[in-house]
């Protein structure tokens, strides 16, 4: 566990190290959260105005809360790791006494932390500017079930990410063109992180709940907004546990075939 | 050097396979929002269906067009950092021309006929007059000119800070703003990201004239501003190149 905590302070002060970056990286995502915020202020410029289900306050919460999700979720370190392996990098960890799924896991929730600093202190800025009418979720129980679905969301963000990641040790040249795909796009898109899916026509978002996307973001948010209740709730985390089962079996094969594959290039 | 850039990448196939599916769906996601957006609304910002697709289209046009010229910028770090740069200096090439468009990008290439269509054709149902047709023809041409311009700022400041990666990208972002109707954004940030940040007159603009929503001296305007940009740019550019000193090779 020590050895852990070392590589979370290491991997902290690394994501220091390199401060501009960093900065600039948080910078795009309040311009992507400025995108989102005043198209769906447009859209529901009178407060009466009610469009999929949502109204201004709940709407501009949803923005809000992907600021805030998107930095508990989505940030990890982990997108190196397809790097690592095209570049022969993970041998010297295969030859450590440190599991690589566990230093990842670590270096992950690292930049998690400094990621929710930040975006706590840009939804302040921002919540200052805008004034927006926001939605306060005071139940304790549903605030719970957030709380539950975003331990899910973030261990199935790690296994969606690393089976990308790992598909470097039969594609080495393509392990950010899969990343740029699945990960930049296709989970982006299908986890609510861009607009919300009650956009889409009803099949389509029942069709949605089976896969584990809207996990990621969306999910968590409906239950803070309310939309999702009771013996709803219970369904979406089980099928969400379900996944993070699913995926986490899946990861060990692939990662399994994919060391049996992998002839240390580069070294 | 276009030729050469499009074979490395049909040399890898697969990776243009991915990166062209990916493009596609994310232009397929928003397309799909807008409509199902509209479709409960009605309008956004006071625009139908028609002319907030033409705004989208307008941008992805004007994006992808600047992507496919320009993606040589994307590469530019490695060559500042490694001192690369020295040999493009010492060749009989401008080395403005080779950094900027010394690497067109066929992925952008094969995107950009379908694109161009489907804006045409939306642009057409909106009924244009010649007059606003000739407007969208040549602010669509100004906004290249500004991008050209945003994208030579983005090369200079490579040579003086030796960041690119996330400048190229926070351009990005801030052109991302354009994808929808600027009119959506409140003052003072639609001020600001129509003269300031010129996103308004690079990628709103062409839209609005063919909705005959900008007058004629308002078009004058914007090409004069766009030249003034891209001279400025020149300048910037030549300031940068009186700082790089050639440190790591």
């Amino acid at each position: 566990m020590k050895k852990y905590f070392q590589i979370f302070k290491i991997s902290f002060q690394q994501e220091f190290s390199y401060r501009l970056n960093f900065i600039m990286w948080r910078v795009r995502n309040v311009l992507q959260i400025i995108l989102t915020f005043f198209l769906w202020s447009s859209v529901f410029k009178n407060p009466q105005t009610e469009v999929f289900g949502y109204n201004q306050g709940k709407i501009l919460t949803y923005v809000f809360g992907i600021l805030l999700l998107r930095a508990i979720v989505f940030s990890a370190r982990a997108v190196d790791v397809a790097g690592e392996i095209s570049n022969g990098n993970i041998t010297n960890f295969l030859l450590k006494p440190v599991s690589y799924f566990k230093y990842w896991a670590t270096r992950d929730i690292a930049s998690k932390v400094l990621n929710l600093v930040f975006s706590v202190f840009e939804i302040t800025i921002l919540f200052l500017i805008l004034k927006p009418n926001l939605f306060l979720q005071t139940n304790l129980i549903t605030l719970f079930a957030v709380l539950i679905s975003l331990i899910f969301a973030i261990v199935l963000f790690f296994c969606l990410l690393f089976i990308t990641n790992i598909s470097a040790f039969w594609m080495p040249e393509n392990g950010w063109a899969a990343q740029f795909l699945f990960i930049g796009i296709i989970t982006d898109f299908l986890s609510g992180g861009v607009f919300p899916l009650d956009v889409l026509p009803f099949t389509l978002q029942r069709a949605l709940y089976s896969t584990p996307f809207p996990y990621l973001l969306f999910f968590p948010l409906q239950v803070y907004l309310g939309k999702i209740t009771g013996l709803e709730i219970v369904r979406g985390l089980v099928t969400s546990g379900a996944w993070v089962f699913i995926l986490f079996v899946i990861l060990k094969f692939i990662w399994a075939r994919g060391l049996r594959r992998y002839s240390a290039e580069g070294r | 050097m276009s030729r050469n850039s499009f074979l490395a990448v049909f040399n890898q196939r697969a990776a243009l396979l991915i990166f062209l599916i990916g493009k596609l769906l994310r232009f397929f996601f928003f397309f799909a929002f807008i409509i199902l957006l509209l479709k409960g609304t009605k309008s956004l910002a006071g625009y139908n269906l028609n002319q907030t697709l033409l705004f989208f289209l307008t941008f992805n046009l004007i994006d992808t067009l600047s992507q496919f010229l320009f993606r040589e910028v994307y590469r530019f770090r490695p060559l500042v950092v490694s001192g690369g740069f020295d040999l493009v200096l010492s060749k009989p090439v401008n080395a403005l021309f080779r950094s900027l468009m010394g690497g067109a990008d066929v992925i952008d290439l094969i995107t950009i006929i379908p694109l161009s269509i489907a804006t045409f054709y939306i642009a057409y149902l909106l009924n244009p007059s010649a007059l606003q047709s000739i407007y969208y023809l040549a602010l669509l041409i100004n906004g290249l000119v500004i991008a050209s311009a945003f994208h030579i700022f983005v090369l200079g400041m490579g040579i003086v800070t030796l960041e690119i990666d996330h400048t190229i990208m926070i351009y990005r972002d801030l052109t991302a703003l354009g994808r929808f109707p600027i009119d959506i954004y409140k003052e003072p940030l639609r001020g600001i990201i129509t003269f300031l940040i010129p996103i308004g007159i690079m990628l709103a603009f062409p839209a609005k004239a063919i909705m005959g929503l900008i007058t004629p001296a308002g078009v004058i305007w914007s090409i004069v501003f766009g030249g003034l940009l891209l001279s400025l740019s020149f300048k910037f550019w030549k300031f940068a190149l009186k700082k790089y000193t050639s440190a790591s090779s």
